[in-house]
């Protein structure tokens, strides 16, 4: 099976005063179509660090990131800003959706910026898939905590990335809400044929996930 | 366009307060140029009209033409390679007139030959016979009108009003025309003497005693004039500079309030051009709305003070001021953009 996403020997230190944090231990790491994969860890563990060197948002001090079998952590910023653009759909805890655009606009703005015109017939199959077709012309404001998580699932799909990267996407949720959203994205990663990859402290979450790491120290141990 | 105008369209009521912020500064600076262009030309509008070359005064009257006399032979010596010459009396004066309530109005009073250059720059009616005049519309704010007798302070003689002229002023005062025959009887000066020649031409000979000065010379000559343009000038200089920077800062202090949304769209791959165009165009749009509704306040209270005050536009003024606000504002946005694309993405990130 091709691999979507892959991490090859990846480390990461940072200075810290004058001692070193490993927050990275070696990491190997891939991610196969359709499969969901949870990382687990508490705060502090280097998940952060994991999943933003897996988004190309920083350099890791050595190994490699691979993206759907191309080059992609050695890369310069701008380079690493396109394919992001591209490749990688992103799910944020809660600010992922612009206060002042409306739940159809936030779609329409990824055209803007890359000058194309709306793929309307994706937007209608995503918002019916998602239940989010009556919010369409809602601000974030007037969404709730599970509403705003389903546009951002839907506008991570939007273009269809290679990728799915998800940060703590429940941390804002209740218990049931939080379980909605997470069979949704399963269903979706299925459904789409993504590599989903999801950093969160929630163990609860592992049991939709196809695969779970626990990352402790900045090592990675495979949980499922 | 997109980012920009949609989120002004969903702040309305913020963004209503920022353009109309800049509204008012920009209709404050309009609007105090425009004053002080008004003034400054009411010192002048009654001569600038007349496009001349040369003024000669005799070199006795030490720049102030009041106190420069011609004899009519001199006006003879004058020799001109091309063009033409005229004479032009002129007196500062306090008409009266028993017909009209106001009881005095100071005036400039000029004396010019008929069918001379110098009266049909501002003279589109009225003829000016032995006792007729012509005066200044702004003198109907004092009471005249058309047939109105007058006398001039000084003199035994009646003149009587023939026609208006639009905004001839010297000195701040308004203008009454007479025939310089007439202008002569009136003051007891020597027949076809006058205060001025008027050049519109080349002067190839100047009698001795004559000097010759430039329309801007002798404009600058005029009592308390250079003084007042030089203050309003330094005035309106800094109040443009000051009104530019604020405006700048503002822009800056907009865009820096939205730095979290920026970081979030960097994360999802938005490109910092796509971001910085977004800002500049935001700041740019605010300002040429602002900076139309400031001219559109100015222009229609230019319309309230017609006749009240001095009040004159000048279009390469007004271009100016909008484009120092336009450029200051663009380049306040450009200062937020830099701290904008050093965003750290990670930030977006728990």
């Amino acid at each position: 099976m091709e691999n979507l996403i892959e991490m090859r020997h990846i480390t990461k230190d940072f200075l810290q005063g004058e001692e070193v944090i490993h927050a990275l231990k070696d990491t190997s790491f891939e991610a196969h179509q359709g499969e969901f994969i949870a990382i687990i860890g508490p705060s502090g563990s280097g998940k952060s660090t994991f999943l933003t060197i897996l988004g190309g948002l920083q350099k890791p001090t050595t190994g490699e990131v691979l993206i759907a079998d191309g080059p992609f952590s050695r890369l310069n910023g701008k380079q690493r800003t396109k394919i992001r653009f591209e490749k990688i759909g992103f799910i944020l805890q809660t600010a992922n959706l612009l206060p002042f655009l409306t739940v159809k606009e936030q779609f329409l703005l990824y055209n803007r910026a890359n000058r194309t015109s709306p793929n309307e017939t994706r937007i209608k199959e995503l918002f019916e898939r998602l239940g989010i077709a009556k919010l369409a012309k809602n601000f974030p404001s007037s969404l709730s905590g599970g509403e705003r998580q389903r546009v951002a699932i839907a506008k991570a799909l939007y273009h269809d990335p290679v990728v799915i990267l998800a940060d703590e996407p429940t941390a804002a949720l209740d218990t049931q809400k939080a379980f909605e959203v997470i069979k949704l994205l399963a269903s979706e990663t299925k459904a789409e044929g993504k590599a989903t990859i999801m950093v969160t402290h929630d163990e609860r979450l592992i049991e939709f996930c196809d695969k779970a790491f626990a990352l402790v120290d900045g090592a990675m141990t495979q949980i499922k | 366009m997109f980012l920009a105008w949609k989120e002004i369209r969903h702040g309305k009521g913020k963004f209503a307060l920022i353009v109309a912020m800049i509204a008012l500064i920009g209709y404050l600076a309009f609007f105090l140029t425009s004053l002080a262009y008004g003034l400054a030309s009411s010192y002048t509008n009654g001569i600038d009209g007349w496009g001349a070359s040369a003024f000669l005064m005799t070199e006795d009257a030490n720049d102030n033409s009041a106190l420069s006399l011609i004899p009519s032979a001199t006006y003879d010596e004058i020799a001109l390679s091309s063009g033409a010459k005229a004479k032009l009396g002129l007196f500062p004066s306090v008409i009266k007139s028993a017909a009209v309530s106001s009881t005095q109005s100071n005036v400039y009073v000029f004396g010019v030959e008929d069918a001379s250059f110098l009266l049909s720059s501002v003279v589109s009616s009225g003829t000016l016979g032995p006792s007729e005049a012509i005066g200044d519309f702004s003198l109907q704010k004092d009471g005249y009108a058309l047939g109105d007798a007058f006398t001039l302070v000084g003199s035994t003689m009646t003149f009587t009003l023939t026609g208006f002229t639009s905004n001839a002023t010297f000195q701040t005062a308004p203008i009454v025309y007479l025939n310089l025959a007439s202008f002569d009887t009136a003051y007891g000066l020597p027949s076809g003497a006058s205060s001025l020649v008027i050049v519109h031409g080349t002067v190839s000979s100047l009698p001795s005693g004559l000097k010759s000065y430039s329309h801007q010379a002798f404009v600058n000559s005029l009592p308390g004039y250079g003084a007042q343009v030089a203050t309003f000038s330094l005035m309106i200089g800094f109040l443009v500079g000051i009104a530019s920077f604020v405006l700048g800062v503002f822009m800056y202090v907009l865009t820096m309030q939205k730095v979290a949304y920026f970081g979030v769209m960097k994360v999802q791959g938005l490109s910092n051009a796509f971001i910085a165009f977004s800002v500049v165009e935001q700041s740019l749009l605010l300002t040429v709305f602002g900076v139309a509704i400031g001219l559109g306040l100015t222009l229609l209270s230019g319309l309230f003070l017609a006749g009240k005050m001095p009040f004159a536009v000048n279009t390469l003024f007004f271009v100016g001021i909008a484009v120092a606000f336009l450029i200051f504002s663009v380049l306040g946005a450009l200062f937020s953009v830099r701290a904008v694309l050093k965003i750290d993405p990670l930030q977006a990130i728990s």
